[in-house]
């Protein structure tokens, strides 16, 4: 198909749709929008995208975002070494912390298991956390994926992995309607869902 | 124009769309593979609950659009859950929906596929065992009319007792002799086993412990569906 528009406008409405959750129309849309803001907005957008790219990276030791090498959390030494959460993405963390249930740190696996999408353990930090077991001398991992198909999945598949390693596992509680995402949960279900949590049994 | 119509399906997979909302992909009874919106549903208080989930069986009340349909309605035919009590039941049923997804077309009905999701994911909910998955490819491919041969030798027509079957070939589609060999070794069990599934025995095949030779049925089957689509089922080798 002829594109009915000159190549940079076509490169941008290319770009805009390969974004989340923006469909074709949506990134005709937002692109027909940028061409008609004054240039120092445009300028302004772009550079808080670079900014963003250049300054935020992602924590050394448990991949939430950070600025420096050690994320605010992993920073604090007042947080408790021995107990991780491990959650799908940075978002969740914004969520759990709400709640101010929980005192230990994070791992941030960056997507979950989904076969059909190709994403398997290898696409995930699923060997780092294995790795930071011994190193910081973890004794509990609270799996806090998404109550859902492949939130549980990998639950299952972590614990799997994680239970020959002698170390308590346990699953945020049932409390969360499954279907949902964690980072729509209001504060507190999910506090109740953290305190409520149960050991897993590897069925 | 809004036309609405009723169907039931399982969920094949889901994608993320704009805040809240997902892409669900149905295998339907009466519609073959469906794409729809659900609005709102990844909000923890959506009306729709788990009932959108991959893997889960629904009753649908649906708008039809011009891309993507809209669910309207969504009530559960059989509960999600023992679906995800278990990786071993999970995995088996992500298998299920991959073979599914890759042999349905769009609003093209093949009830017979259907059927037969919904059987295997009954099987699975019930008991995992070592067989289901490989039983339900090996079904699969003979309702798509890639019914293997077992009985005769593909190559010179050879009949036992006079010959022994001792390999499998995909391209050929079926057995082979000690003297015409080609393709993937088969032993005489797993012969007997892939005979059981396609010849009415299923629930003798299901009933099979774990062993070599349920890994090798099970091998071999999945072999034979990549073959048949053409691409590489990611779900068996992903909790191997
Ligand atoms: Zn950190
Ligand atoms: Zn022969």
């Amino acid at each position: 198909m002829v594109s009915a528009y000159t190549p940079p406008v076509q490169t941008l409405i290319d770009e805009l749709g390969r974004l989340p959750g923006i469909g074709p129309k949506s990134a005709q849309r937002i692109a027909f929008h940028l061409l008609k803001l004054p240039s120092a907005d445009v300028a302004r957008l772009a550079h808080a995208i670079n900014d963003a790219k250049d300054k935020v990276r992602f924590c050394e030791r448990c991949f939430n975002v950070a600025e420096g090498a050690l994320c605010p959390i992993c920073a604090d030494d007042r947080r408790d070494a021995t107990v991780v959460c491990v959650v799908e993405e940075s978002r969740d963390i914004v969520a759990l912390e709400r709640t101010g249930e929980f005192r230990g740190r994070y791992h941030v696996l960056l997507g979950a298991m989904n076969p059909l999408e190709g994403i398997g353990p290898e696409q995930l930090k699923i060997r780092e956390l294995l790795t930071r077991i011994d190193a910081e001398g973890i004794t509990e991992v609270i799996l806090c994926t998404n109550p859902n198909t492949e939130g549980e999945v990998t639950a299952m598949y972590l614990a799997r992995q994680l239970q020959p390693l002698g170390l308590t596992v346990t699953r945020i509680a049932s409390g969360l309607p499954v279907g949902g995402d964690l980072e729509y949960a209001d504060e507190l279900t999910l506090g109740r869902a953290l305190e409520g949590r149960r050991p897993v049994d590897d069925g | 124009m809004s036309e609405l119509y009723r169907d039931s399906g399982v969920v094949l997979r889901t994608y993320k769309l704009r805040e809240a909302d997902r892409i669900v992909v149905l295998l339907t009874a009466a519609n073959g593979k469906v794409r729809a919106v659900a609005k709102g549903v990844r909000k923890t208080r959506s009306k729709f609950g788990a009932r959108l989930e991959p893997m889960s069986h629904v009753r649908v009340l649906l708008v039809r659009g011009r891309e993507l349909d809209i669910v309207s309605q969504a009530e559960s035919v059989e509960p999600l859950s023992p679906m995800l009590s278990s990786l071993d039941r999970a995995s088996q049923g992500l298998a299920v929906l991959e073979a599914a997804e890759q042999l349905s077309l769009e609003r093209e009905p093949n009830p017979d596929l259907y059927r037969m999701v919904v059987g295997a994911m009954r099987a699975i909910a019930e008991r995992p065992a070592p067989l289901t998955v490989a039983g339900f490819y090996w079904k699969l491919l003979a309702s798509e009319g890639m019914r293997p041969e077992l009985d005769m030798c593909v190559r010179c027509g050879g009949t036992e007792p006079e010959v022994a079957f001792v390999a499998f070939d995909l391209g050929e589609g079926g057995v082979l002799c000690r003297s015409c060999r080609s393709g993937h070794p088969m032993s005489a069990e797993a012969l007997e086993a892939v005979r059981d599934i396609l010849g009415g025995r299923l629930a003798k095949a299901l009933a099979m412990e774990e062993s070599a030779v349920t890994h090798e049925v099970s091998l071999l089957a999945t072999h034979a569906l990549e073959y048949h689509v053409e691409r590489r089922m990611r779900t068996v080798a992903m909790f191997e």
